[in-house]
């Protein structure tokens, strides 16, 4: 199982992935799933009603803004780095916090490296599955290789103008 | 004719595959006729060293009357240094290796260059 | 100029140790070359074709004496003892070793300089008009902007990987030295009839493959909403432009296949629900980033300088110097000095370390430590005294950067080119050498006057030959070096995309092409017209048939 790694209170840890990512052509199992988008859009009411902890994966060219009216009732949005140079992950997860107000789990799944960590989790990202091995240690310490940072973004980091008072 | 190049990771220097090893010189490069299978094995070998070099491809050469040459400009360059500045680059070692390819003339497209934009 | 705190500093200290451990990772095989790629083009580190090249970062084209002899150093260590200034106004290096890079990047950082963002499909560099702070035309210090930009970009985490690479251009005077109307972003500071200060905003420009002059998507930005208006644009791009296809990956081509109105109004839209006051600057932050700019000591002079005056009746060389390579400054008793890297058969926009060591020391003596770069590849000192100008000439002549040929013939841009730069199909830089040898004549150039040659290796532009009032693009015919002439560019404020001319030619045929086009022009020009006006005024035809008269 490829490691899960939360961010929680600004600690980072391995966690055990309840989640099943569901393709399209499969039978929905028992538990917790993630579905694509149209296929959520399709079932999720019904999984949704039934109790089910139920997620959304997006690819970069879905757009969030389609999942506006069910944001409050989604478990984990998780968005997709078919490969890690495609950015448009990067604009879903800040529009997810900053204009969804999402307050639920935002996961990188893909094409996911820890040279990346630090711009994931500075726009809102709060759980990664990471295609090169990284631990929870690994990412902690690519996410904080930066003391400073120079723009608002959407986590609570202080920009430098803000940190020279 | 072939010849297999690449960039040494390390440093970027323009480098050459003589049977296993990685010579700077293209006088010294291995040369591998057109239909040899070792060509496409070294480059098959030259992939595994991924930390030794980046981007192997084989190139065309010809036998002109000085010594061998690429093809393509483009890789005499390569095998040369720029033009603007004779004292940098392989070509400032002079010799007679240096001179063939200074002597070499005209160009086709090698077909190294050719595959490296299909590629992409 | 912007002094870096000790914030600042710790920054770039972060970078550089981060990179370190990039390549020591990719050296070890622990990340792959397709993974390392963009780690290194994003310290502007790219691979040629005889070594790495290093592209240092001269933030909106500004430096000082030390950063100007630490590059010097650098050049000289773990260079060639040479380096080349870029269309971008940074600098580069073309004979780089990646084992040494992270030793540079540490060398860099001691004097505030740095190779962030200089490649990649990130923001790079901010170029700004070469004059700010010099010239009584501009309406507001273009650099405060560039530098806000700057620091808002600097590894800014939604737009770190874009569909492609993203240029800015900020000017502030109605002349423009940027050429902001072929940039992905140009920001061109206006007043509006209420006096407010703000940017008329032009997105979509660009060159290569395909070129465009920029449309205006918002006359008046009010200047406070910068980077709440510039997030709107950027995360607009980052969603929508194509990743398709490497060529069609510009905001241009997003700009133009949505047209101008409607990309205009999806950014009005973003921007709508953006929280502005989260987004923008504060207003404390902008004024503390001014202030870094604010006028140094200028002395109180006399707008007229008997030293200068004379000095010029003796020396035709210096008068001549003065005509071409010296501008008009704001203050009285001051010019602006502009350093020619286009010596007759030198390479275009090339410096010897000796040559920067020497610009630096002028710069400290003479010039309030202050130098530019333009993004015509030559070197600027802002602030000159007229009393100080014969000895500058002559400190200038003596390291063979005094060339009197700005804005000139011989003042060639030209790209790297297939001598060094690995997407290159022909030549540049001996077409530049040939045409300045056969321009030598100083009076000859000053008759014809200005003349902007841009000569570009390749399709992808970068010497800029869309906007050449001749520009010159290197083609592979077949396996030969071909060049392609075009007619009627600029990159000024008066912004045109050169057409072509006709079939292209051979490198020899180049200066006799080149000949033929000054004669024709001079045959026919009207007054003071320059050969722009003339070309613009009687249209291609003449030229192109002088030029290829005797073509079967």
């Amino acid at each position: 199982m490829p490691t899960l790694i939360k961010l929680a209170d600004g600690r980072y840890s391995a966690a055990e992935d309840v989640f099943t990512i569901v393709a399209d052509e499969d039978a929905i199992p028992e538990g917790p799933v993630i579905l694509s988008l149209t296929r959520f859009q399709a079932e999720g009411d019904a999984l949704i009603s039934a109790g089910r902890p139920v997620g959304v994966r997006i690819l970069p060219d879905e757009a969030v803004e389609d999942l506006a009216y069910d944001l409050p009732r989604l478990a984990v949005v998780a968005l997709v780095f078919p490969k890690y140079a495609d950015g448009r992950a990067y604009s879903s997860a800040a529009l997810l916090r900053q204009r969804f107000a999402y307050a639920g789990e935002v996961r990188a799944i893909g094409d996911v490296l820890r040279e990346q960590a630090a711009f994931m989790v500075r726009c809102g990202m709060d759980a990664f599955v990471p295609a090169d091995g990284s631990t929870a240690e690994d990412w902690a310490a690519a996410a904080g290789r930066y003391r400073h940072v120079y723009q608002r973004a959407v986590d609570a980091r202080a920009p430098v103008f803000e940190e020279r008072g | 004719m072939k010849a297999l190049t690449a960039n040494r990771l390390i440093d970027g220097e323009v480098v050459f595959w003589q049977g296993g090893q990685w010579v700077e010189r293209f006088a010294d490069a291995q040369r591998f006729a057109d239909d040899d299978a070792a060509g496409p094995a070294a480059v098959d070998a030259a992939l595994a060293q991924s930390t030794v070099v980046v981007e192997p491809y084989l190139i065309d050469i010809t036998e002109a009357p000085g010594g061998w040459a690429p093809v393509s400009y483009r890789e005499r360059l390569r095998a040369l240094g720029p033009t603007n500045e004779p004292s940098h680059g392989k070509q400032a070692e002079g010799g007679a290796g240096i001179a063939a390819l200074l002597a070499a003339t005209g160009a086709a497209r090698s077909t190294g260059r050719v595959d490296l934009i299909r590629r992409k | 100029m912007y002094r870096y705190d000790a914030i600042d500093k710790e920054f770039l200290a972060d970078r550089a140790a981060e990179f370190r451990g990039q390549v020591a990772r990719r050296l070890s095989g622990e990340i792959t070359e397709d993974q390392f790629k963009p780690l290194r083009l994003m310290n502007g580190l790219y691979l040629q074709l005889h070594a790495y090249m290093l592209r240092i970062a001269i933030p909106y084209g500004s430096l000082d004496s030390r950063q100007l002899r630490r590059m010097a150093h650098i050049a000289r260590v773990y260079d060639k003892g040479y380096g080349h200034f870029t269309t971008r106004q940074n600098l580069q290096l073309h004979w780089i070793k990646l084992g040494q890079a992270p030793d540079i990047l540490d060398l860099l950082a001691e004097v505030d300089l740095h190779a962030i963002q200089t490649s990649g499909n990130c923001i790079r560099n901010v170029t700004a008009d070469p004059y700010a702070g010099a010239t009584a035309e501009e309406i507001d210090d273009p650099r405060v902007w560039s530098e806000v930009i700057r620091q808002w970009s600097t590894l800014h985490p939604e737009f770190s990987y874009l569909p492609r690479k993203f240029k800015f251009a900020v000017t502030a005077a109605a002349k423009d030295r940027t050429a902001a109307r072929v940039h992905d972003i140009g920001l061109v500071l206006r007043r509006a009839r209420d006096g407010s200060l703000g940017f008329e905003v032009i997105v979509g420009g660009g060159q290569g493959r395909t070129p465009y002059v920029g449309p205006t998507i918002r006359e008046h930005l009010p200047v406070g909403s910068l980077l709440s208006y510039l997030q709107a644009i950027l995360r607009v791009y980052n969603r929508h432009g194509r990743r398709d296809n490497k060529y069609k990956a510009r905001i241009k081509v997003l700009v133009a296949s949505l047209g101008a109105a409607e990309f205009a109004r999806q950014v009005e839209e973003e921007w709508s629900r953006i929280d502005s006051p989260q987004a923008d600057l504060p207003d404390t932050e902008l004024a503390r980033i001014r202030a870094a700019f604010t006028p140094l000591a200028f002395e109180v002079l006399p707008p007229h300088s008997e030293t200068f005056e004379a000095a010029k009746l003796a020396s035709p060389a210096l008068a001549r110097f003065a005509r071409n390579n010296v501008k008009p400054h704001k203050k009285p008793g001051y010019a602006i000095v502009e350093i020619s890297l286009k010596a007759h058969g030198a390479t275009p926009g090339d410096a010897s370390a000796d040559q920067m060591d020497l610009v630096a020391d002028l710069a400290e003596r003479y010039g309030l430590d202050d130098i530019r770069v333009t993004h015509e590849q030559n070197l600027v000192l802002p602030h000159v005294k007229l009393d100080d100008l014969p000895a500058v000439h002559a400190a200038l002549a003596e390291a063979g950067l005094a060339t009197p040929n700005i804005g000139l013939i011989s003042d060639i841009i030209a790209c790297p080119g297939l001598d060094y730069c690995a997407l290159a199909n022909a030549r540049a830089i001996p077409i530049a050498q040939a045409i300045a040898r056969r321009f030598e004549d100083a009076d000859r150039s000053e008759l014809i006057g200005e003349l902007k040659i841009k000569i570009s290796g390749c399709i992808n532009a970068c010497g800029h030959h869309h906007v050449g009032n001749i520009g010159i693009l290197g083609v592979d015919k077949k396996g030969e070096e071909f060049y392609q002439l075009s007619l009627g560019g600029s990159g000024q404020e008066d912004a045109s995309l050169a057409q072509i001319l006709g079939p292209g030619m051979s490198a020899e045929r180049v200066p006799d092409a080149i000949e033929t086009l000054v004669d024709t022009y001079l045959s026919v020009r009207q007054g003071e017209e320059r050969f722009l006006d003339t070309v613009r005024r009687v249209g291609m035809a003449p030229f192109k048939e002088a030029v290829y008269a005797d073509a079967h």
